[in-house]
């Protein structure tokens, strides 16, 4: 019993890490709440299921469609939609909003509100300490790994990581220093639209997929980004391991109320919160003067 | 004393064009149920009335402290629940039932206040939407008291009839939307909050330099906030004579955001606007029960979402600051001088004869 | 640009203001407003099933009033219940004021129908219920019979009934395995209870806590996840180091498709026998991926099966027509006809006139036949007046089980269960069939 706890909120917390890193990178960067981060992911899971189960193209094919469409429409929503307002905080958000309600009514329009499956990469399971865990889910973990390892590498060895933390430590200053904000931002949204996208196709198989897929994630992954420290990919990782511990402890421990895993990890993000008002590993706000 | 008053009619309503058009707008309000009394469209007036409270209410907390919540169905949910509950365990008719609700909500914006004071900007956004979530778990918890997913139905109307329902909806709207504007009126000679909010949103550092107790006055915003958000939940559970979780539900905290920016954010009005135009918008387009093209089996209305959205985004890609600001900055303009706002064909200020070129 | 889109926004709102007041208004047609969550499944179903109906009567040429021959002609209305309960009640508004339809039908989820029956009531509309089980909706027809007397079922029957089949599938499963495992007559079957967190589902689970070790089966756990969730894999990893020879679900939500994709994928070894709403639909095998094999559920339709002698026929045509399998709400269709037959026999369309001959009609409809409980002292609980009469001959339901790819008809199987269930033939039933984890991980060689 006890190393099935362990194993599983060491899956759960990979899971959410794989979702929260490309929410975390454009929060941080951009200081935009992009609502329609999960969407993407709604709509990679969706290309996976049109390309494989109706075109009936092999599964790498079906990845490289989806990735590159998925990026595609993120950095082309970004340039039609968002640039030219990006000024205007809350209505970048709500633009964001309105595009996730785009993007889930199309796919409505397209395939109607029914449950479809995004294909497992690779069936089956493992047994692991006399513990079921699905092959899937130890590929997310190693995704999560190589997606670290690449952030990391990008955000520190290349110039164009070091425009993006410059940017996003201070968008002003870093366009003073020559670097153009407009496109490091269009740049850090592809980014986070193909992290989307590879969540989406890694995690959508584990989970069903229709037009409203993408609500419920969008708030953990929030909450998970926050209480990680905005900006902080570190934070975020440990933030994401903390929700799932929670929430498979409350499955574990409290079966009767396990519909209430969220309500309780959201509890403890406040709670966190309220001690730590600037997160695990976030800067302290009150030194920035918006 | 008449005399004053309409010298000040004259003086700041009529002169203006943007106070001049709301207050032709709400008289008109008055006339409706004497144009049409086509019940459907009642209902849908009243709801707005009810929404239109809600939203200049997110207006008032987050807008003005700069503070954006994303969990403003929170203090709606408490208030519609308090009043169904004390309606079923007390027998307390919606008279009783709505003011408590209210201060219940009052009561819960105080709490929410707690976390908000410490913390800023997404963090706070944050813990707001967490809020209600969590509440609606403990909601879940305990069906016996809470009805659990079904909500508590069966509650006493707001009235007998359909007509007073809009009319209390209406007055109730109108005073709400009065008093909020005025406490944020950074011009008014009675109250200072109006200023002294404006300030914190601007630099609240700079204010607290100034010696404002900016703790004490963001309070008072969750406090106002809560207040007026909780009338609109209590109206609305005894108009639909049920409160469930939908009253909690993300999508309505989503909802007031989307009216509110869409009007016009830090304005109160841009609130009333972006309720008006917007929720009969919605329902406009329900209506609209037509193929998409002939022999198809999809309908418009089956696309409505999809329409209002791209109509939100084609809108404010070219109106950022809302439709009502944006429409007032084309009818108004300041005086550089004496910062009085004037009609835009005015040539000089109408209060100390500056040049307005 | 800017004039472009302003354009654009004004012509839409002025055409839809002025389309709907251009449709002409035809005489001679009894109009009937179909009320459901049309961009979901159920929705689709309540449309579909009464489309079917109208075209059969129309071609046969219509209802026969006052001499004259009237046409059906449907009015959809997307109540947009499962996202928005307030939708729904100004779907129902409109739908009602504007359309000013003769009857509805429709409905589906709890709290959606709750204030649509409200509305409905307002303005003394005949609202048939083709969708929520909820006795509590019935039941306001005892309390309050003259505000209320309008609304009637016609699917499914109510949630005690649901309970009381859920447990004849529960213990013919038993029955089954415990033969077949070759299985000490002492040793008890383990059984673990999940439900999603709803209402309906809390009365499920109290009883199901206290009914199971009456049947001789002992309870490993419950476990509650929300009716929603995305990922259940926690819940199935607590439940697997139970080690339970049964799972016992009640899921109407979403959380259905994951908890059997899940299992399926982890292949639990447990027979997995309860309520599933969602692998009643035929979309089940594919929203799986195929490892929702063996998930045995209540249901109302199954491959082959001939609960009735309309049940075939209207499988086959409904197939035809929409390509795919009807899920329950599908009784729309039977809600049509049989409305059809009272206007016919009352010869009105007055309320009034048609709620009484609803109440004592008899009407046998695709899934078995239609009675209405009476109203009086007489109805007692769990029964309720203008609900659905439950039993044999009357309506039954099945249990269905997916088999490799087709959902089958394995309850009520001839000479199994008590009541008269025992006598129940239903032409087109298979034997149920245990998965094969469950025998190569329990079978007592």
């Amino acid at each position: 019993m006890f190393q099935a706890f362990v194993i599983q909120a060491l899956v759960t917390g990979g899971v959410y890490a794989l979702l929260a890193v490309g929410f975390s990178l454009i929060f941080g960067v951009a200081r935009m709440v992009n609502l329609a981060h999960t969407s993407f992911l709604m709509l990679a899971a969706y290309g996976m299921f049109y390309t494989t189960y109706r075109l009936g193209l092999d599964v790498f094919t079906a990845i490289l469609i989806s990735l590159v469409a998925t990026i595609i429409i993120g950095l082309v929503s970004y340039k039609l939609f968002i640039d030219r307002i990006r000024e205007h905080e809350v209505t970048v958000m709500l633009i964001t909003l309105a595009l996730a309600t785009i993007f889930q009514e199309s796919m409505i329009l397209a395939f109607g509100a029914h449950f479809r499956e995004a294909p497992t990469l690779i069936p089956g399971y493992a047994e692991i300490f006399a513990v079921k865990v699905m092959y899937q889910h130890l590929l997310t973990i190693a995704v999560v790994a190589v997606v670290l390892l690449g952030m990391w590498l990008l955000l520190t060895k290349t110039k164009l990581g070091i425009a993006i933390r410059a940017t996003a430590q201070d968008a002003e200053i870093a366009n003073l220093m020559g670097i153009n904000v407009s496109n490091i931002l269009l740049v850090a949204m592809g980014i986070a639209a193909a992290l989307a996208s590879i969540a989406g196709i890694v995690v959508a198989p584990l989970w069903v997929v229709f037009p409203y897929m993408w609500m419920s994630p969008l708030v953990m992954i929030m909450a998970i980004v926050v209480l990680g420290g905005l900006g902080s990919i570190k934070g975020s990782l440990i933030a994401a391991f903390i929700i799932g511990l929670v929430e498979v402890a409350v499955v574990f421990y409290l079966p009767g109320g396990s519909f209430l895993r969220s309500a309780i990890a959201l509890l403890v993000m406040v709670i966190i919160l309220v001690v730590r008002p600037e997160g695990l590993y976030g800067i302290v706000f009150e030194e920035e003067r918006l | 004393m008449l005399r004053r008053l309409f010298k000040d009619i004259q003086g700041e309503i009529l002169a203006i064009p943007g106070r001049l058009i709301a207050l032709i707008f709400f008289i008109l309000l008055f006339f409706i149920p004497l144009i049409t009394q086509e019940y459907y469209i009642l209902f849908v007036l009243i709801l707005v009335n009810i929404f239109v409270i809600f939203a200049v209410s997110w207006d008032f907390v987050s807008g003005y402290t700069g503070q954006v919540s994303f969990g403003h169905a929170f203090f709606f949910g408490v208030a519609a629940y308090t009043a169904a509950l004390l309606n079923k365990y007390l027998g307390l008719q919606p008279w009783a039932t709505i003011p408590l609700g209210a201060i219940a909500a009052t009561l819960a914006g105080m709490v929410m206040c707690l976390p908000a004071l410490r913390l800023r900007g997404p963090y706070l956004s944050l813990v707001t939407l967490a809020m209600p979530l969590i509440l609606l778990g403990i909601i879940k918890a305990f069906p016996d008291v809470t009805g659990g997913e079904h909500g508590i139905s069966g509650l006493p109307a707001l009235s007998g009839s359909r007509m007073s329902d809009y009319y209390i909806t209406l007055i109730v709207m109108l005073a709400s939307v009065f008093i909020m504007w005025k406490l944020t009126d950074s011009r008014s000679g009675m109250v200072r909050t109006g200023i002294i909010l404006h300030a914190i949103r601007e630099d609240e550092i700079a204010a607290r330099a100034t010696g404002i107790n900016t703790i004490r006055y963001k309070l008072f915003a969750f406090i106002v906030g809560g207040f007026f958000a909780g009338l609109a939940g209590g109206l609305y559970a005894h108009f639909l004579k049920i409160a469930g979780p939908a009253t909690l539900d993300m999508t309505l905290s989503f909802q007031v955001i989307i009216w509110t920016v869409f009007g016009g954010i830090v304005s109160i009005y841009g609130a009333v606007v972006g309720v008006y135009v917007l929720y009969p918008l919605m329902e406009l387009l329900r209506q609209f029960n037509v193929p998409v093209w002939p022999g198809s089996e999809i309908m418009f209305s089956d696309m409505r979402f999809l329409i209002f959205s791209a109509m939100v985004i084609a809108i404010l890609l070219f109106m950022p600051e809302g439709v009502a600001v944006w429409i007032r900055d084309k009818m108004e303009r300041q005086c550089p001088r004496c910062k009085l706002s004037n009609a835009s064909w005015r040539r000089t200020c109408r209060a100390c004869g500056a040049s307005l070129y | 640009m800017k004039k472009f889109f302003f354009i654009c926004f004004v012509s839409i709102i002025l055409a839809a203001m002025i389309l709907p007041a251009c449709a002409a208004p035809v005489t001679d047609v009894i109009k009937v407003g179909v009320i459901g969550p049309m961009k979901f499944m159920e929705g689709e179903n309540h449309w579909n099933g009464a489309v079917l109906a109208r075209d059969e009567i129309n071609a046969a040429g219509g209802v026969n009033l006052n001499g004259k021959k009237y046409q059906i002609q449907l009015i959809k209305a997307d109540s947009n219940e499962i996202l928005s309960p307030t939708d729904a009640a100004a779907a129902m508004e409109r739908l009602i004021t504007v359309d000013k339809p003769d009857f509805v039908i429709g409905g589906f989820r709890t709290e959606g129908v709750f204030p649509m029956q409200e509305v409905a009531m307002n303005y003394k509309k005949i609202f048939m219920n083709c969708g929520a089980a909820t006795r509590a909706l019935q039941a306001k027809v005892e309390t309050n019979y003259d505000r209320y007397k309008y609304f009637f079922k016609v699917t499914p029957y109510n949630e005690y009934f649901l309970v009381s089949t859920d447990f004849k599938m529960l213990n013919m499963v038993a029955t089954i395995l415990k033969k077949e495992l070759n299985l000490p007559a002492t040793e008890k079957l383990r059984v673990a209870i999940v439900a999603e967190k709803l209402t309906w589902a809390d009365a499920m689970v109290t009883t199901a806590e206290a009914t199971i070790p009456k049947l001789g089966m002992e309870v490993v756990g419950t476990w509650r996840p929300s009716d929603t969730a995305t990922d259940v894999n926690a819940e199935l990893t607590a439940i697997a180091a139970k080690n339970p020879h049964i799972i016992f679900p009640t899921f109407s939500g979403p959380v259905g498709v994951t908890f059997g994709k899940q299992a399926g994928e982890m292949q639990i070894p447990a027979a997995i026998v309860g309520i599933v709403v969602e692998a009643q639909k035929s979309g089940y095998w594919e929203a799986t991926g195929g490892k929702g094999n063996y998930v045995m559920t209540l249901n109302t339709y199954a491959d082959g099966v001939a609960v009735t002698e309309k049940t075939l026929p209207f499988l086959a045509k409904y197939k035809k027509q929409f390509g795919q399998f009807p899920s329950y709400t599908a009784a729309s269709y039977d809600a049509v006809l049989m409305m059809k037959g009272i206007i016919e026999k009352a010869q009105s369309l007055d309320p009034e006139i048609l709620v009484p001959l609803i109440e004592k009609s008899e009407y046998l409809s695709t899934a078995g036949l239609i009675k209405y409980y009476p109203v009086g002292p007489d109805t007692k609980a769990p029964a309720c007046p203008h609900d659905i009469m439950y039993g044999p001959g009357l309506t039954t339901g099945l249990g269905t089980q997916w088999q490799n790819g087709q959902l089958k008809g394995v309850w009520p199987a001839k000479g199994i269960g008590t009541g008269g269930f025992e006598n129940i033939d239903y032409p087109g039933i298979v034997p149920y069939m245990i998965p094969p984890a469950v025998i190569e991980k329990f079978k007592v060689k």
